[in-house]
């Protein structure tokens, strides 16, 4: 079998690239290339009267994103990032190294809490932490009858249920990285650590972070940056009173109607991106596990 | 190397003409098969009426929602043009569309049940003769107070500013109603153009900032249900539903006289089932019809026949049926120049962040 296969040589090297590479090419021409191109050349785009796109080169929308308003609301959207991103670490670390380090059985039923909230819409999951925190829900008539308030708590509607909310949603990309770094820990590493001397803190911050830190890199990669771009959180948790990147450029295409700005300030949340991602590999991350 | 372009390029025309076939195919069975795309605001018509008038008609409709004019505008205009049949807009909403050319005359000869809209309903200022429009519901960004939860008097719009009622409000998420009720609240217009009165509007807002903890269009009532917020300006009919929950929400209208808004058949100027938008426009005016969703959205009503059905509990509620002297003080959203929109957008924008 093995023989046949290198004895055949194709004429050409079209056609097999043709039918392995070309579906692909043509896939991310269309629905990567060609609309981050259009994205890119509308925020050099005017409007007119009605807000309609005019081809016509300004670079007033860019001068637009320096404003002190929009400025803010970068720096309270990374603010709100980096809080859910090292929460993320705090809680997602020790669960990801329970799953990773069980044997029993137990590991697959582990594994599952973690994928099945995927199985329902975040928006509707959203929604349900706003029934569950609000005044007359869940939460507060158990507080209520167990005696530990006297009126509700007001939960709902603030910065932490924002953030709260992000962490909920976003747990599940932390721990999954750091599932597969940490299963890829050898065990015997550890018990050197331990015939050496080290006590368990040391062996946590000497060998078992040091080898997983390229699974907390992924993580905090893959919590970040969708965080700064989850407007719905902030909407319906913060009630929208803490807007966030996202929530701006929503607005920029819906009620604000203006295309070309929301295009500079989706194209500010790429560059963002991509100097994440870059100071990332220069911190000696892996392309790889980032799944991209 | 020749050849390989060669390649590249067949296997593009090829996808290229795959999408396009796609996209015909769509389009000539939805002509077909008698379909019809409304798009209305959120919690505003009934699915029962939806059913009813599939069943009568056979005609298959999707409904799609909106909480904004402007959203609804953005929406339209990024979509393939003839995507939506009919439309829901606001009065000045509907000028616009008109200005912009998106909407297409409507055939009278085939509604014949204009006849029980009001009179003074009819030929509005946003589009004489009701050229391209009808009359559906409208209503008052009005106040709703929680009486047993708010210990001052409010009476009007720049009563909400005041910092007893901090974090205490729920209001609309629509730009033109918060900025148009500030206005008011200082005693200018809802549609205030002057750049300066402008500026101490701003200013005003950082005081409502304070008490507003959530802006919802949707479903505002909801929070005042609930008990998570205790007063705010909200659709007059949503005050009446949350009322039926709570016996201690009551609603206002402001002393400045409150912002007005009347929402609108249209059909778009590209609609490929003209006639089945036609039916479903005539359909909805019936008084009949009309009745069922005012049950369920107990809005102001421009169908005369329809509020004569509806009886005494509905005609004198104040909040479903906001009393004349509310409707002749308030004034509407009118459409303002870009220029001032922006400054609209950036006062909008330093509110939320």
């Amino acid at each position: 079998m093995a023989k046949r296969i290198s004895n055949h040589e194709f004429k050409s090297n079209t056609m097999p690239a043709i039918v392995t590479v070309g579906p692909v090419a043509i896939l991310s021409l269309f629905l990567v290339v060609a609309p981050l191109a259009l994205v890119a050349i509308m925020s050099f785009c005017q409007t007119d009267e009605f807000y309609n796109v005019v081809y016509k080169f300004t670079a007033i929308n860019y001068s637009k994103l320096l404003s002190p308003d929009y400025i803010k609301i970068y720096g309270q959207s990374l603010l709100i990032a980096l809080i859910t991103t090292v929460l993320c670490v705090l809680i997602g670390y020790p669960f990801a190294y329970v799953i990773a380090r069980t044997k029993s059985h137990k590991k697959k039923l582990f594994y599952m809490l973690v994928i099945i909230p995927f199985w329902t819409n975040s928006l509707i999951r959203i929604y349900g932490w706003r029934t569950f925190l609000g005044s007359s829900g869940w939460l507060n008539m158990l507080l209520l009858n167990l005696g530990l308030v006297d009126e509700p708590v007001e939960f709902l509607y603030k910065t932490g249920t924002t953030v709260l909310g992000m962490v909920y949603c976003f747990i599940p990309f932390m721990v999954l990285p750091l599932y597969t770094a940490i299963e890829k820990l050898d065990g015997s590493l550890l018990e050197a650590s331990s015939d050496l001397g080290a006590k368990p803190y040391k062996t946590l911050f000497e060998v078992i972070i040091p080898l997983t830190s390229g699974g907390i890199f992924s993580g905090c990669i893959m919590v970040f940056i969708p965080c700064l771009g989850y407007f719905f959180v902030s909407n319906i948790l913060g009630g929208g009173n803490t807007d966030m990147i996202g929530n701006l450029i929503e607005r920029q295409f819906k009620s604000a109607n203006n295309w070309p700005l929301g295009a500079a300030l989706s194209i500010i949340l790429i560059l963002v991106t991509l100097i994440l991602v870059k100071i990332y590999q220069n911190l000696g991350g892996d392309m790889d596990s980032l799944g991209v | 190397m020749k050849k390989r372009i060669m390649a590249l390029l067949a296997s593009l025309v090829l996808a290229a003409v795959s999408v396009t076939g796609c996209g015909a195919g769509t389009d000539s069975k939805a002509a077909g098969a008698g379909e019809l795309n409304l798009f209305v605001w959120t919690e505003y018509l009934p699915d029962s009426v939806v059913e009813k008038f599939q069943k009568e008609t056979g005609i298959k409709v999707n409904v799609s929602t909106y909480s904004s004019n402007e959203d609804m505008l953005a929406k339209v205009k990024s979509e393939t043009a003839g995507a939506y049949d009919v439309l829901n807009p606001s009065d000045y909403m509907v000028a616009q569309l008109i200005s912009q050319d998106m909407l297409r005359e409507l055939d009278f000869e085939k509604l014949p049940n204009f006849s029980h809209i009001g009179e003074s309903y009819k030929n509005p200022a946003y589009d004489p003769g009701n050229k391209y429009s009808v009359p559906y519901m409208g209503g008052a960004g009005a106040i709703v107070v929680n009486m047993a939860k708010v210990d001052i008097e409010i009476d009007s719009y720049a009563d909400l500013f005041d910092p007893a009622l901090e974090g205490q409000l729920v209001v609309l998420d629509d730009f033109r109603a918060v900025i148009g009720m500030t206005s008011k609240a200082l005693g200018y217009d809802l549609n205030e153009t002057d750049p300066a009165k402008l500026a101490e509007v701003s200013d005003k807002l950082q005081e409502l900032k304070k008490n507003v903890v959530l802006y919802d269009s949707d479903s505002p009532k909801s929070a005042l249900i609930s008990g998570d917020c205790s007063a705010g300006m909200i659709w007059s009919a949503e005050v009446a539903m949350a009322m039926e929950e709570v016996p201690s929400i009551e609603v206002v209208y402001p002393e400045e006289g409150p912002y007005l808004f009347f929402d609108n058949w249209v059909v778009t100027k590209e609609s490929p089932n003209y006639e089945n938008a036609l039916k479903w426009i005539d359909f909805v005016m019936d008084p009949e019809n009309m009745a069922m969703i005012l049950e369920e959205f107990p809005y102001l009503c421009a169908n005369v026949d329809a509020i004569e059905i509806m009886g005494d509990e509905y005609s004198n509620n104040k909040a479903k049926n906001p009393p004349a002297d509310a409707i002749s003080s308030g004034s509407y959203v009118e459409n303002l120049d870009s220029s001032v929109l922006d400054i609209y957008s950036e006062m909008w924008t330093k509110l939320k962040e």
